[in-house]
C-alpha cells in the first residue's frame, strides 16, 4: 500500500479530441525503436471500439477479488505505425501515384472511429474519451507479473515496469484490464504509462496535463484536501473511475459529459439527454446519476450569479492551480538540478531533425544523439 | 547419464552430424510444472484447464573432448512460426550446494540455466535462486545449433568443460546433476508454464 497516492481528474466536458496530450506523450516517451505503435496515451470517440480496438471485451482484472484470465493485444489490435511511401510520391518521378499507408493495405490505425460516435440524426452523440494508464492502488499486472518486475511506488503510487527484471512473458498485458501495456518487440520488454515520474519527483505536472488546451487533466494527491483531485472525487463526487467494476481501484477519474436534449420526431426538445445516460453508467459506474445532476445544479447556480466552488474548478481559471503541488515549470525544475559530471561540456551542435525517428536505447538516453 | 569423451566435440556441434548416431541416447522423463507452483494467482487462474506442458520425453545424448561439452537433445514439439512465444530449451545444472530442481534453486544453491530459444542463434547464460528469480548468469562461451524436421527439434547446445563462481562445474571424470525445460512457444508457453524434469539426472563425465 502506498503512502500516498497521485491521481488524475479528466473533464470530459472539455476534452476536444485535439490529440496534443497524445502528441506531447508520443515526443517524449516513446521515441525508442519498437515503440512506434505505443501511445501511452490515446483519446478515443465514444461510443467507439477504443484502443486498443474492443479492449473492453479483452478481460483481465479482478471479479470478487479474484484475477480474471485476459488477452494479449497484438500490434494490429492497438493500431499499427504506417509507414508512407513519400519517398515514391515526392521523388519517385511517376505522376500518378498517391499517397498511401503500408502500400494500401493498412488496417484500422489507433484512432480510426474518430468522430463515428453513436445515435441517429439529429440525435447523433459522441464525446471524447483520453486514456493512459490508472496507476491502479490494485494493479492487476503487477499481481500478475512472475518475475516481480512491476512495483508501485510507495510515495506517489505510481505503478512502473522495471525494464532490467521484465523478461516480455506479458502476463500484465493480460491482466490488465484497460490494456494500457505496450510490448517492446526489439527490446523484448513491456512497457507503460509512467505517469511523468521523473517530473512528479521535480514538481512538475505530467506532460498530457500541461500540454492540454483544453484545461482538462487535473493532477494532484487523492487525499489533499487543498487540492483539485480530493475535490473532485471526494467532495463533489463528480470524478468517477473507468470502469470501476473491474476491480483494479483506477486512479484517474472522469467528470462525465452533459449533452444537450434529445430531439423527438417532431422536431422538440426532450427531458432526456443526448448521449444515453445508461451508456455513461456502463463505463462509469451508477455514480453518473448523481454526478450530472451535481453538475447540472452548480451550472445553474452558477448562471444565477451565485459561487459555486465547483464550478470554478472545472473552469480552471488559474491553469496552474490545475496541478496541485505539481506547478512548477519543467524549465526551472532542470535548472535547479546539477549537471552530471559526464554532461558538463559544451554540447555539440544538434542536428536538424527533419522527420520521425526513433531511437535506440542508448541513443535516447543521451537525448537523441547519437 | 553418461558423456562420452570423444576426440572433437566441433563436428558434432551440427545436431546432423552422423557422428551422433554412435553416442548412446537416453530419454527423460518431462511433466509440466505443477499449476500450485505457478508464482501469481492470475497465472494459476488463466491456466486452469488449460493443457501446457505437452512435451513428455526428451531424447538426449552429450559429448566432451576435455575441453568442451556438448549436448544434443530432441524432442517432439515445432510451433508454427509467427506466435508470440518461441520454442525454448533450458539445461540446468547445480552450481553449489543441493539445489532443488522445481524450486529452481535458492540463495545458498543456486542453478546455472543455459537457455536456447528458436528466435534466436545466441545461448542465454542464466542463474536462478529460486522461482521467477533468473537473472543474467556468468559469462561463458556458448554455441546453440538447432534443427526443426518436420514436428522434431533437434538442438546442440556447447560450453566448456570446468566452472567457478557461479559457473556450473563440469569436469571430466565427476559426476554432477543435469535437468531440462522445455517450452512449446506456440501454446504460449514462457516462464513457469512448461515442461520440465521432476528432478536431477545423474550426469557422468568420462574421464
Amino acid at each position: 500500500m502506498s503512502k500516498r497516492q497521485v491521481a488524475m481528474v479528466m473533464d470530459l466536458n472539455k476534452c476536444i479530441g485535439c490529440q496534443t496530450c497524445t502528441v506531447a506523450c508520443k515526443t517524449l516517451w516513446t521515441r525508442r525503436e519498437g515503440m512506434e505503435h505505443m501511445l501511452w496515451n490515446t483519446v478515443n470517440t465514444q461510443p467507439g471500439a477504443g484502443t486498443p480496438h474492443g479492449f473492453e471485451s479483452m478481460g483481465g482484472g479482478f471479479r470478487d477479488g479474484v484475477a480474471q484470465p485476459g488477452q494479449r493485444p497484438s500490434v494490429e489490435d492497438f493500431g499499427k505505425a504506417w509507414n508512407f511511401n513519400h519517398e515514391e510520391v515526392f521523388f519517385g518521378g511517376k505522376g500518378e501515384i498517391s499517397l498511401a499507408a503500408d502500400g494500401g493495405k493498412h488496417g484500422k490505425g489507433p484512432n480510426w472511429d474518430e468522430d463515428q460516435g453513436g445515435g441517429e440524426f439529429p440525435n447523433s452523440h459522441y464525446f471524447y474519451l483520453p486514456r493512459i494508464c490508472n496507476h491502479c492502488t490494485h494493479p492487476a499486472c503487477l499481481e500478475a507479473c512472475p518475475r516481480k518486475a512491476i512495483s508501485k511506488r510507495e510515495d506517489n503510487g505510481i505503478v512502473l515496469i522495471d525494464e532490467d527484471r521484465c523478461k516480455g512473458y506479458r502476463f500484465c498485458q493480460e491482466a490488465c484490464p484497460y490494456k494500457k501495456i505496450y510490448y517492446n518487440e526489439v527490446e523484448e520488454v513491456s512497457q507503460k504509462c509512467i505517469f511523468c515520474f521523473p517530473r512528479i519527483d521535480e514538481g512538475v505536472t505530467t506532460a498530457c496535463s500541461r500540454q492540454c488546451p483544453g484545461r482538462v487533466r487535473f493532477v494532484g494527491y487523492l487525499d489533499d484536501p487543498e487540492g483539485p483531485i480530493w475535490k473532485f472525487v471526494t467532495k463533489h463526487k463528480v470524478a468517477l473511475p473507468l470502469h470501476a467494476e473491474y476491480g483494479t481501484q483506477p486512479n484517474v477519474f472522469y467528470v462525465p459529459p452533459l449533452s444537450p436534449p434529445k430531439i423527438d420526431d417532431e422536431g422538440n426538445p426532450t427531458d432526456e439527454p443526448r448521449i444515453p445516460t445508461e451508456y455513461l453508467v456502463s463505463l462509469f459506474g451508477n455514480g453518473v446519476h448523481d454526478a450530472l445532476k451535481t453538475l447540472e445544479r452548480e451550472r445553474e447556480r452558477n448562471k444565477r450569479g451565485e459561487k459555486s466552488e465547483l464550478m470554478d474548478l472545472l473552469i480552471a481559471r488559474k491553469w496552474l492551480d490545475m496541478f496541485g503541488p505539481f506547478q512548477k515549470h519543467p524549465r526551472d525544475a532542470a535548472r535547479n538540478r546539477p549537471i552530471p559530471q559526464n554532461q558538463q561540456k559544451p554540447r555539440a551542435p544538434q542536428q536538424q531533425v527533419s522527420e520521425i525517428r526513433f531511437y535506440t536505447k542508448e541513443e535516447f538516453k543521451k537525448g537523441g544523439r547519437a | 547419464m553418461r558423456t562420452q569423451r570423444v576426440k572433437n566435440v566441433a563436428p558434432l556441434l551440427d545436431p546432423a552430424d552422423p557422428g551422433w548416431r554412435t553416442v548412446p541416447v537416453e530419454q527423460v522423463s518431462m511433466m509440466p510444472t505443477p499449476l500450485a507452483m505457478q508464482p501469481t494467482p492470475y497465472i494459476r487462474n488463466s491456466w486452469e484447464g488449460r493443457e501446457y506442458g505437452r512435451v513428455t520425453d526428451l531424447a538426449v545424448a552429450s559429448v566432451h573432448d576435455g575441453r568442451q561439452w556438448a549436448l544434443r537433445a530432441s524432442w517432439r514439439g515445432v510451433s508454427p512460426a509467427g506466435k508470440d512465444f518461441p520454442d525454448a530449451l533450458a539445461i540446468a545444472l547445480p552450481v553449489r550446494g543441493k539445489p532443488v530442481l522445481a524450486l529452481m534453486g535458492a540463495a545458498d544453491a543456486p542453478i546455472h540455466f543455459l537457455r536456447w530459444q528458436a528466435n534466436k542463434s545466441v545461448v542465454a547464460s542464466q542463474i536462478a535462486m529460486g522461482i521467477g528469480s533468473s537473472a543474467r548468469g556468468p559469462a561463458i562461451t556458448c554455441s546453440a545449433q538447432a534443427r526443426a524436421e518436420g514436428d522434431r527439434w533437434q538442438v546442440v547446445i556447447a560450453r566448456p568443460l570446468g566452472g567457478a563462481g557461479d559457473l556450473a562445474p563440469l569436469v571430466a571424470g565427476r559426476k554432477t546433476g543435469i535437468g531440462f525445460a522445455v517450452w512449446m512457444g506456440g501454446n504460449d508457453e514462457r516462464g513457469g508454464i512448461k515442461a520440465f524434469s521432476i528432478d536431477w539426472a545423474e550426469l557422468a563425465l568420462d574421464a
